[in-house]
């Protein structure tokens, strides 16, 4: 029989490292998310090229080949990250690539009457934007922002491979030192399900919160 | 006699190849109450969307309050107004829409502080006092901690005829305010525009398909069709005795779909 409490401990601590990624990667995202979902929309079309073309190519590459870049190939560039940055850097910035098209498709879905009625009430663009558009827009943005998360979480299972210590790194450690591998992955499976859960569950809430108030259909 | 509020000087608008206004001119006094009417499409409503600076013109010149709208003067040339001039010119003009467009996710109190206090810098303590009255003289002061969602239609427009008064423009523009409502509901919509009608000196530009209310609040009546001004004259004139073809036509059409004129 073996004895399994220290190897939760390392699982557990796996399951930080996990946390940690998925919280700054999304960090990351969102403010990636917000400002190319808001470049997409600007004006001047350098910065609406900038946007698409950071969208477009970091939905168009493989996480995995992305992970490995920052991790492998930005040295011989002359910037060395550690594994924790290489893994939020690489998670960060592909999930915001999706994360900027629903913030374009959110600002966009907000009624060209409610633009109307800020430039009646004389306020500037960006005070438009701010006050009036993205509140409105943030809660069109939400539920989805929740998958994206969700997406982030699953995806951080990738840092193992540069050797990140986090939950599927942990599980193979145990599964090589006990030779059981139904045990650590059965586990860390249901970790990841009830980390998943926590985020829609945290989304939902926050969703409820921000909705109140609001026309029925959006509660 | 002084000069016109409002100067319409020979504007033209497409859109693509409708054309929408047809070198357009039109003069509107200080204080004056002015009812836009006519089929829809006839460019009614696109003047007042031109004159909020909600579409541009494709020429011609409008001057508002002795100041050109989509123009700057600059050295004796009048070069295109950019958004501060545009910003500076909207100060005097203030928009009610048809469908509200009310901020859903602000209370009925902040949708009319909110413009007053990014825009002109006031004070939270006395955007509010100011808002209270303007609540007050709509009708709406007991729903100022309400949700726009919770209200009427009615109740909404009154609203954001509030919220518009909030920036104390010169000019408001009334974008058929009742269109949307029940019919029960048009009343107290319009009791709210007489009673603007009663304590502000404001020049109003109402388009309406309220034939009575037209007659009763206004000064003067303009019949738009297909982009021109077809027909003006005093509520009466219009109303009991128009001369042209088209304005007798639509007038006869509205009656027998049971407005009162």
């Amino acid at each position: 029989m073996t004895q399994w409490s220290g190897y939760f401990g390392l699982i557990l601590q796996g399951a930080l490292v996990t946390i940690e990624l998925t919280l700054m990667g999304s960090v990351l995202a969102l403010i990636m998310a917000f400002l190319a979902g808001m470049g997409r929309l600007s004006r001047f079309f350098l910065l609406r090229a900038l946007a698409t073309a950071y969208i477009e190519f970091f939905r168009g590459t493989s996480i995995f080949v992305q992970l490995f870049f920052a991790y492998f190939v930005l040295p011989l560039l002359g910037l060395e990250l550690t594994p924790l940055q290489a893994g939020v850097l690489a998670l960060g910035l592909n999930v915001g690539a999706y994360a900027a098209e629903v913030v374009r498709g959110a600002v966009q879905s907000i009624g060209r009457e409610q633009h109307e009625a800020c430039i009646a009430l004389n306020l500037g663009r960006w005070q438009g934007l701010r006050t009036v558009i993205l509140p409105q827009a943030f809660l069109v943005m939400l539920p989805t922002f929740g998958n994206n998360a969700i997406e982030l979480l699953k995806a951080t299972s990738v840092v193992s491979l540069i050797s990140l210590a986090d939950l599927t790194f942990q599980a193979q450690v145990v599964r090589a030192q006990t030779g059981n591998t139904m045990v650590p992955f059965t586990t860390i499976l249901i970790l990841y399900f009830i980390l998943a859960l926590l985020i829609s569950w945290g989304v939902r809430l926050l969703e409820r919160h921000l909705a109140r108030g609001l026309d029925g259909v959006r509660v | 006699m002084s000069a016109p509020i409002i100067k319409v000087d020979a504007i033209s608008k497409s859109f693509g190849a409708f054309k929408v206004l047809d070198s357009l001119s039109m003069q509107v006094m200080p204080r004056e109450k002015l009812a836009l009417i006519g089929p829809s499409g006839s460019g009614k409503t696109t003047i007042l969307r031109i004159l909020m600076t909600l579409e541009r013109i494709d020429g011609g010149h409008i001057q508002i309050d002795g100041e050109q709208l989509y123009h700057m003067e600059r050295n004796g040339q009048l070069l295109p107004a950019d958004e501060r001039h545009l910003a500076k010119m909207r100060q005097k003009i203030g928009m009610v829409f048809q469908l509200f467009n009310l901020f859903p996710h602000k209370s009925v109190i902040d949708n009319v502080t909110l413009a007053p206090m990014l825009t002109k810098g006031t004070p939270r303590a006395a955007a509010e006092k100011r808002a209270m009255e303007l609540l007050d003289m709509v009708g709406m002061a007991d729903k100022a901690k309400a949700m726009p969602a919770q209200l009427s239609g009615g109740q909404k427009q009154r609203v954001a005829i509030a919220r518009a008064l909030a920036l104390q423009p010169k000019i408001m523009l009334f974008d058929e305010v009742t269109s949307a409502l029940d019919p029960e509901l048009v009343e107290e919509v319009l009791n709210v525009l007489w009673r603007l009608c009663a304590e502000t000196d404001m020049t109003m530009l109402l388009v309406t398909h309220e034939m009575g209310f037209a007659h009763d609040f206004a000064d003067r009546v303009l019949f738009f069709d297909r982009g021109k001004i077809v027909e003006e004259g005093k509520p009466d004139e219009i109303f009991r005795h128009p001369k042209q073809e088209r304005t007798q036509g639509f007038l006869k059409k509205i009656i027998a779909a049971g407005h009162r004129v």
